[in-house]
Order: structure tokens, then C-alpha cells, then sequence
């Protein structure tokens, strides 16, 4: 050893010097000989697996010069021909396995192992290809995983664990089926990933990519400036995001200042950002008109005050109006039903349901004063949300500020006290699932109750001959009650649809609060009872109903039809008429659709029991009632998704004028169009609906399906729910 | 409205009516001085009996014009309409002791037995003719769109026959799902010839057929003719044309089915345009001749 801890040893002819436990790799480095490299990185610890920095130090083996230690005397050949033919051969091999050209060569051309395979080359590897790929992880918003472009080098694993001490990638299977995983092998986007972009920055390889949001970066705007990354980097929300991963998407983020009065974003509207509160307040609330499309508010008149009495048209409120207190919306506040208005401040986050998973944005947020705000696409957003210091920022601030309000505007929890609560505050925990993971598991042990934060959750049932879809859930929803009822495994088993937060109460919170509370544990139970009975139902329908085409027109999943028994129409109309003159001249109902038998099912509201209208709502205003009918609630901010949604074109979205303010002219008022949706209300302020009431010829028929048709499909009618 | 069991509440009542009546006429009829008369105590009962169940009959229509007022299910107001619209027959009958007396009395008669006649021959209709409309047009529309799914069809029709006659010239690639994949069949290429028969026939026989709904006597309007032409029309062309044959044979089918819906709908309605005028005539005769006979 020489003097000073050095080690002297000859690389490739030269006599070089470099202090003891210098790797071999290094030691050439340094004296400018590169050794080619796939696994190895100076900033993380060599472990020498792809064993593409081989060279020859004379012994009966070559070895891996990342892990090897220079040693005095050491001869070091790292460009012989035996050397070379080793690395051709690796480098052959794990092309034989490589998509090639793998995403990373395709967008930026600088796929490692592609470009070593050129110098080397390789263009057709004489290995044979591996018959069945690895598979690609689509599940997170800005990393695209693909399996079969892996080269198993272990950087992202040190990236994740060395450097950002995340700990969430390792590696699972052996031999062939050996690959990279995310926490205990889940999709990445519902792993603990928090998406600092480490792992893609590491990965020599397409296997780790930067998603992107399809080419997108926010438009440019008087009030909008640009963030750099060093920017973002600075702002505690990003602190510990990869600075190279904020630089692959830029232009995903920007700051926006809002003057006081100025529109952020409008009720109704399709958009793609979130926005994150930099500085300043806005409010937020929702400016349609709290109205159903028909609007009695009260005859007014002598005439009114007559035809409405000869209607026999009573008050028009719904019996859960009582009970509903609050509207939710996509922010970490509700709205009270009686005043939707709200404030948000600096740290608030709001959008996100509109951002990660495309739905119409809620609420009106208006800039209460000179507001400063982010806003931020899905990749963003999807970074922020995973990062650790954010996340706990916002599930702070939903405990302190929603969490009560949340908890408050679910009927049945409407009576907890506020000790109650703020004992929970601490011992929820705040959970958030990615698009087609499993919550939970028809026939695990039930240990927790959710309720519905963000998002929409299936609730299905398996059966042979396949799944049942017992129910859709939104904001505001719960489920998992009935296992913990009754101290056994779950009936059900729960998916995210899409984006889903919930909020998870442990077996023993929930035991806890049925025995504190009798009142909601008799209110659960009478819940339970219906769910379980509406599901027994709809079981024994499912597997007794003989016919294709009832099936097939979905009328199995009708709860209510309207039916024309064409025998006995004369085609007069009436019906029509009816319904428009009981909606203020507009009708919900179309004297067209498909014929089962010699009936006709009128393009109407059929009140489904697997309501795929619901699904997306972002205000949660089409929802049903403790009677299972659909309706859609006044605060519809005629988005259009549910007419959408609707598989039989039974929802309608119809324009009808408002004052606003005007713009333009402080303190007037200007007449606007907005829409709202419709669809058949059963008319439930009469004593039955007014198309069957005004049909002359008794050929008009509300019917629930399943009972009417029980004759016809030889079925015994479902008994009807116990009490 | 289809008359069957459900009505047996209103044929027992109907029937009491009619055998209190009776019950009560032919003793009136046999001891009264000078035979019945309208100007009797009975007699002129029964007219303001007959007079009354008429007025009901009448009111099914303004009923009608307030679908949503809850003054009565809609259909047990036709029930009342439909049996005792026909009771007043016999107790006008019976009010003027089956004679017509003078011009005014016997225009009434008259009036009555075409309104009751035209009601009864159009609750036939109704009993019967939905269900022929449902069997003969499976296509059935909102009579109100026809005009509107004409005009679809005409369009269609044409774009048929145009994209036919851009297709000739190139191959054309039919291609047919099958278990396990899609197969992709390639045709012969058409050339503008073997199109010709198409547009011949679609100009000369197809287009007028579509183009002119009222016309008669058209030979696509019978479904065996027009069978018959398409078979005929296939021969002449090459089998890469027949899935557009088949279309616009479809198109045709629909056009008759139109047209069978717009007689039909004809059939059912159009008796009113007889029977609503005669009875508001007869309202009208019958409210002056109360009027007369009572201060004269």
C-alpha cells in the first residue's frame, strides 16, 4: 500500500493512484477509462447485478469493477477481448428480453441498454425472445411502469430507498418471474408511492417512464406565470418531489392571480386542474337556482291559487329534505343546503375530483380577494397528493374542518355530539384508492366502516354467473356496516371506480358509537335490513328470470316502467300532455322506446336499481330517495353527465333563463341561459303520476317490472320489504 | 278505449239505468191520456236525464284540455262517456216517446242517432285498431315525426346510392366478426357499370316512392312487388352491392310502414272529425229546444 492509504494499480497499461476502497470502476473512472454500465450510479451503492462493468484482473473469473476494491498491484484490463465479448453477450441477453425501442428511446433516445446495445452492434439478439411479456402498470397518474423493459438493475429500488428513504419499491419473484414491486406488489398508483420521481430519473431503462399528461401544459393567460422547478422546490408542498421529475412537467403547473371578483372556475363547467390556494381567500358556492325544473313556489293568483287546488297539487318536498343539511362538493368543505356559500383560504386545495378524474367542476369559486393559486394538472396534483408533508397538511385540515360537517350531513349520523366527534377526529384514518382497486372483499372479515370523501365507490356482489352490482356510493355514502352489524364477514365487496378518498372508522370506533348512540345503531340496522332485503330481491330476479329480451332491454333492472299497453293506446297523447302540463310545458316523457311483449316502455325514467346516472354526478344532486326512486335535487348544475350516463336516454337536460349578475354593468342584472337536467319525478307531489292519472284509455302504466311481468316470465312476484 | 271486463261495473249500472227507465216508460206510455210526450212530467224527465248523461258525454273533451286537474281518473271519465253517452239514446227515446215530432225535435233525433252511431262505430275502432297498428307497423313512430323520418329515410337512401356509386372503382373490403378475430373479404373491384342498374332503379321506382308519400298505386308501396324488384335488382348486380340493396329494401319496408301507420292513424282519429262537430250541433240544437219547449 503506499503512503497515505493510497493503493497504486495499473488500468489498461497506466499506472494509476487512488485512495484504498476506491472501486475498480472508479479508479478507472477517475483516470478518465469509462467502464460501461447499466446497474451502477455514483450516488447510489454498488451492488454490481448486471454485471455489464466486467473486466479482467487476471483471475480465473472476470468480476464486476462497481464492487470490486482496487488492491495494490491489481492489473486491470477493462477493454480485452474476452471483456468485450462478456459485455457483447450480457448486453445480447438482456436485449433478447428488451422491448425494443422501449418508451424511453422512443420519446427521448437515451434508453441505456440501447444505446450500449448499438455499440455493440446488437440489432438482432440471437437469443430467443421470452414468449409471454411482464405486463405494463398504467395505475399512476405521471409514472408509466413497464415490466418487460425492466432490466432487474436495482437503481429505482436504491433511488426509492437510498436516496428518498421511501422504502415502497423492491423486488419480488425469483428467476424469470423476478421483477420490481411496489410495496407489497400493488399497482403503483394504489402503493405507498408518493411520487417523487426518483425511480424514474434512476432507471437506465423505458421501464420507469414519466407519464405526462398527454402533451398537455396550461394555457397561458394575462394572469398566469410561468413556476419554474427551482420554484416549486422552494414551496413546502413540493418539498422532497424530485427536482428532474418537477422539470419533465413543467408547464403542468403555473401560478395564476385572481383580482378580487374574478370567476376561478364555474359550477357545471368540464375542466382538468386542481388548484392549490397560494394566497388570498375565495368563495365558493353554487349560483344555479335552488329549484326543480318545475318550479311552484307557491301559487300566486286567484287563477294559480284555483288550477293548483283542482290539481290537488300538494307542497312539493321531498320527506329526506329535512334530513339533507349539506351539499358536497369538490373541496374539503360542504355547503349548507339552506346557504351554499363557503370560504377558502390559503392551503386549500379544491378540484381534485374534476382534475383526477375528469368530472364537471361542482361549485362557483370566486376570488373574494386578490387571490395567488396553482393550478395544476393530474400529474401535479397526483405529486402533490403522495407527498408526505402535503398530505398530512390536508388531512389535517379535512379532521379540523370537514370531517364534522361530513360526518354531520349524513342523515343517519346526523345526532352525533360533538365530544363524539372530536374524539374521532384523530382516530379516523383518511384513506384514497386508485381507479379499480378493491376496498374491500365480499367474505373478508368485516374490521371497518367507510364513509364516502371523494369519488365513487361499486358496491357488487358475486354470484355464479357472474357479478351483481348492488349499488354505486358518492360523497357522502357509507358502507361496511352491515358486516360489523353483525360481527361477521363482508356481504359485499366494494371497488373504486375511480379517484376514491374515504374516511375509515375502526371496527371498535364504530362498536363504540353504536353503543354511545342507540338511535343511529336502530337507524343502521333498519339500513342494513333494506340493503340486504333490496339485495335478496333483486338475487332471486336475477336468477329467475327466464326471458333474453327482458334481460337484454335491462328492465330487470327497473323499479319502476312506464308502460303503454299497446293494445289498448289509441296513440291520443294524453300522456304526453300530461306530463308537460305538470312540468311546466316540458316533457319527460317520449311516447317511443322498445316493446317487451305487447307493451311499450316509454322513454322515461325507470328508476333503475343499478342507477348509472349517479355515477360522476360532481354535486351529488341526482341521488335516490329513502324509496329508492331516482330524482334529481335542485342544486343540479346541469353538467349534462348524468343524461350522459343514462343507458336509455331517459334524462333530459332543458334550458331555462336566469338573472345574474352582469359583469359588465356593476350592480345590473342580465338574463342567461342555464340548464338543468330532467327526468320523471313520479310526480310525487300527486297521488300518481300525471301521464298514467290522464290516460283515457287505461293503457298507461307505471309498474314495477318484476311484479308486473311475473305472469308473463312465469316468475314469483319478489315479496315486498318487511317493516 | 278496449272494452272488456273491467267495464262490468258500468254495464250492471248502464243496464239498472236502462231497466229503471224502461220500468218506469212503458206504464207511462200505456195509462198517459194522449200517449208519451216530452211536455209530460216523465217525459220531460227523461230529457233532462238524456240532456244531462249528453252534457257529461261532452265534458269528456274540456276534461281533456286540464290532463293534470285531479277531477277524476281521465278513464273513468271515458267509461262515463262511452256508456252513458249511449244511455241517453234510449231516454231521449223514451223522452219523446220514439217520435220525432217537428223539424227542430226531429233534427235532433237525427243528430243524436249519428252521434251515438259515429260514437259507437269509433269505440269499435278503438277496441280493435291499436292492436292492428301494433301487429302491422313494428316500426310504429310518433305520428307527428313521419314527416321528419321521411325526410331521414330520403337521406338515407341517398347516401346509400352515392357511396355505392363512389365505392365503384376500388375494391371493397367486407369484412365479418367471427369467433376469435375479424375476417376482412375482398371484392372485386365495381366498376360504373355494374352501378348503373342501381341508380336506374333508384331514380326511376325508389326515389319517387320515397319522394312522394300520397301517391297510390306505386308498385314498392306492396311489399310483394316490391320483394320481387329487389330479387330482380340483385341479378343485375354484382354481390358487392347486395348489402346496399338490402338497405335500401329496409328503407322501403319502413317507407310502407309509414304509410300503413298514417292510414291506420287515420282510421282511428278520423271519425272524430265527424262525431265532435255533430255533437256539439247537437249540444246546440238540444240547449235551444230545452230553451223553446220550457217557455213555450
Amino acid at each position: 500500500m503506499s503512503p497515505g492509504g493510497a493503493v497504486e494499480l495499473t488500468v489498461d497499461g497506466r499506472k494509476v493512484t487512488v485512495p484504498a476502497g476506491t472501486s475498480v470502476f472508479d479508479a478507472a473512472r477517475m483516470n478518465g477509462i469509462a467502464i460501461p454500465t447499466l446497474c451502477h450510479q455514483q450516488n447510489e451503492t454498488p451492488v454490481g447485478v448486471c454485471r455489464v462493468c466486467v473486466v479482467d484482473v487476471g483471475g480465473r473469473v472476470l468480476t464486476a469493477s462497481c464492487v470490486r476494491p482496487a488492491e495494490n498491484g491489481m492489473v486491470v484490463n477493462t477493454a480485452s477481448d474476452r471483456v468485450r465479448g462478456a459485455r457483447r453477450t450480457l448486453v445480447e441477453l438482456l436485449m433478447s428480453d428488451h422491448p425494443s425501442p422501449c418508451a424511453r428511446q422512443q420519446n427521448t433516445g437515451d434508453c441505456e441498454l440501447e444505446t450500449l446495445a448499438k455499440q455493440f452492434g446488437i440489432t438482432q439478439p440471437r437469443f430467443v425472445h421470452r414468449s409471454t411479456g411482464r405486463g405494463k402498470d398504467d395505475s399512476s397518474p405521471s409514472i408509466a411502469v413497464e415490466f418487460d423493459a425492466c432490466i432487474l438493475c436495482d437503481r429505482c429500488i436504491r433511488g426509492c430507498s437510498e436516496i428518498r428513504h421511501n422504502f415502497v419499491l423492491g423486488r419480488m419473484g425469483k428467476g424469470a418471474q423476478a421483477g420490481i414491486a411496489f410495496d407489497n406488489n400493488l399497482p403503483m398508483g394504489s402503493s405507498s408511492c408518493v411520487s417523487c420521481g426518483e425511480c424514474m430519473v434512476s432507471c437506465p431503462t423505458g421501464a420507469l417512464t414519466n407519464k405526462g399528461v398527454t402533451g398537455t401544459a396550461l394555457k397561458s393567460a394575462t394572469n398566469t406565470q410561468q413556476v419554474t422547478p427551482e420554484e416549486l422546490e422552494q414551496l413546502p408542498v413540493f418539498k422532497g418531489v424530485s427536482g428532474t421529475f418537477l422539470s419533465l412537467n413543467r408547464g403542468a403547473v403555473v401560478r395564476r392571480n385572481f383580482k378580487k371578483g374574478e370567476v376561478i372556475c364555474r359550477e357545471g363547467e368540464y375542466g382538468s386542474t386542481a388548484y392549490y390556494i397560494l394566497s388570498g381567500r375565495a368563495r365558493v358556492s353554487i349560483s344555479s337556482p335552488m329549484a326543480h325544473v318545475k318550479t311552484h313556489g307557491g301559487a300566486k293568483g286567484f287563477f294559480s291559487k284555483l288550477t293548483s287546488a283542482l290539481a290537488m297539487r300538494r307542497e312539493d318536498k321531498r320527506e329526506e329534505e329535512t334530513d339533507q343539511r349539506y351539499i358536497h362538493i369538490d373541496a374539503p368543505i360542504d355547503l349548507k343546503y339552506e346557504n351554499p356559500v363557503a370560504e377558502l383560504g390559503a392551503g386549500d386545495l379544491f378540484g381534485e375530483m374534476t382534475c383526477m378524474s375528469l368530472y364537471p367542476r361542482s361549485a362557483t369559486v370566486r376570488a373574494e380577494t386578490d387571490c395567488t393559486m396553482l393550478e395544476m394538472l393530474r400529474n401535479v396534483l397526483d405529486i402533490m397528493q403522495r407527498n408526505k408533508n402535503f398530505r398530512a397538511q390536508l388531512d389535517k385540515s379535512y379532521r379540523q374542518r370537514a370531517l364534522d360537517s361530513h360526518l354531520r350531513g349524513v342523515p343517519v349520523f346526523a345526532s352525533l355530539t360533538d365530544e363524539f366527534i372530536s374524539s374521532l377526529r384523530d382516530r379516523v384514518e383518511l384513506v384514497h384508492y386508485a381507479k379499480g382497486q378493491v376496498i374491500c372483499k365480499q367474505g373478508d372479515v368485516a374490521d371497518s366502516f367507510y364513509l364516502v370523501r371523494i369519488g365513487f365507490v361499486k358496491v357488487s356482489q358475486a354470484h355464479p354467473g357472474g357479478e351483481l352490482v348492488v349499488a354505486y356510493l358518492s360523497r357522502g355514502d357509507y358502507f361496511g356496516e352491515i358486516g360489523l352489524l353483525q360481527g361477521d364477514v363482508r356481504t359485499a365487496t366494494c371497488t373504486a371506480l375511480d379517484h376514491v378518498e374515504l374516511v375509515r372508522f375502526s371496527g371498535e370506533d364504530f362498536n363504540r358509537m353504536m353503543v354511545q348512540f342507540p338511535d343511529i345503531r336502530k337507524k343502521l340496522e333498519a339500513v342494513e335490513h333494506e340493503r340486504l332485503e333490496n339485495n335478496r330481491q333483486r338475487l332471486s330476479l336475477v336468477q329467475s328470470v327466464p326471458l333474453e329480451s327482458f334481460l337484454a332491454q335491462g328492465l330487470m333492472e327497473a323499479q319502476s316502467l312506464l308502460l303503454l299497453d299497446l293494445d289498448r293506446c289509441t296513440r291520443c297523447d294524453a300522456c304526453v300532455r300530461a306530463c308537460a302540463d305538470a312540468h311546466d310545458g316540458v316533457t319527460r316523457l317520449i311516447r317511443e322506446g322498445l316493446r317487451f311483449d305487447h307493451f311499450l316502455v316509454a322513454t322515461s325514467c325507470r328508476h333503475c336499481r343499478d342507477p348509472l346516472c349517479m355515477v360522476g354526478c360532481p354535486v351529488g344532486s341526482i341521488r335516490r330517495r329513502n324509496s329508492l326512486e331516482v330524482i334529481i335535487e335542485d342544486w343540479c348544475v346541469g353538467c349534462g353527465l348524468c343524461a350522459q350516463n343514462c343507458p336509455y336516454g331517459n334524462i333530459n337536460l332543458h334550458p331555462f333563463e336566469v338573472m345574474v349578475d352582469d359583469p359588465e354593468h356593476a350592480g345590473r342584472k342580465k338574463a342567461t341561459m342555464r340548464r338543468k337536467a330532467t327526468s320523471c319525478d313520479l310526480c310525487t307531489e300527486h297521488a300518481e303520476p300525471s301521464c298514467v292519472y290522464a290516460c283515457p284509455h287505461d293503457a298507461a302504466h307505471r309498474v314495477d317490472p318484476s311484479k308486473y311481468f311475473s305472469g308473463i316470465l312465469g316468475i314469483a312476484p319478489p315479496k315486498a320489504p318487511k317493516p | 278505449m278496449l272494452i272488456d271486463k273491467t267495464h262490468k261495473k258500468w254495464l250492471v249500472l248502464s243496464l239498472i239505468i236502462l231497466a229503471g227507465a224502461t220500468a218506469v216508460y212503458v206504464p207511462y206510455a200505456a195509462k198517459w191520456p194522449h200517449g208519451p210526450s216530452g211536455s209530460s212530467p216523465v217525459g220531460l224527465g227523461f230529457g233532462i236525464a238524456g240532456f244531462a248523461f249528453m252534457i257529461f258525454a261532452a265534458l269528456l273533451g274540456a276534461r281533456k284540455k286540464v290532463p293534470v286537474w285531479r277531477l277524476g281518473r281521465a278513464q273513468s271519465w271515458m267509461r262515463g262517456h262511452l256508456w252513458l253517452g249511449f244511455l241517453s239514446l234510449p231516454l231521449i227515446l223514451f223522452h219523446g216517446g220514439f217520435h220525432f215530432g217537428g223539424p227542430l225535435t226531429t233534427t235532433l233525433m237525427v243528430l243524436l242517432i249519428l252521434v251515438v252511431g259515429s260514437g259507437v262505430f269509433g269505440a269499435v275502432l278503438q277496441n280493435y285498431m291499436p292492436n292492428v297498428i301494433r301487429v302491422e307497423v313494428p316500426l310504429e313512430t310518433v305520428f307527428e315525426q313521419i314527416d321528419r323520418v321521411r325526410g331521414r329515410l330520403l337521406e338515407e337512401a341517398d347516401e346509400f346510392v352515392a357511396s355505392a356509386s363512389v365505392a365503384s372503382g376500388s375494391p371493397l373490403i367486407i369484412t365479418t366478426q367471427e369467433r376469435g378475430g375479424v375476417i376482412a373479404d375482398e371484392l372485386p373491384a365495381i366498376s360504373e357499370a355494374d352501378v348503373m342498374p342501381l341508380q336506374k332503379f333508384y331514380t326511376r321506382d325508389m326515389r319517387p316512392f320515397l319522394e312522394h308519400p300520397g301517391a297510390r298505386g306505386h308498385a314498392l308501396s306492396e311489399s310483394a312487388n316490391a320483394r320481387a324488384m329487389f330479387q330482380g335488382l340483385r341479378t343485375l348486380l354484382p354481390p358487392a352491392l347486395h348489402e346496399t340493396v338490402k338497405d335500401l329494401e329496409d328503407i322501403c319496408e319502413e317507407e310502407r310502414q309509414l304509410r300503413q301507420q298514417v292510414r291506420l292513424h287515420h282510421w282511428l282519429h278520423g271519425w272524430l272529425l265527424f262525431h265532435i262537430p255533430l255533437s256539439l250541433a247537437l249540444l246546440l240544437l238540444g240547449a235551444v229546444h230545452a230553451i223553446v219547449a220550457l217557455r213555450y
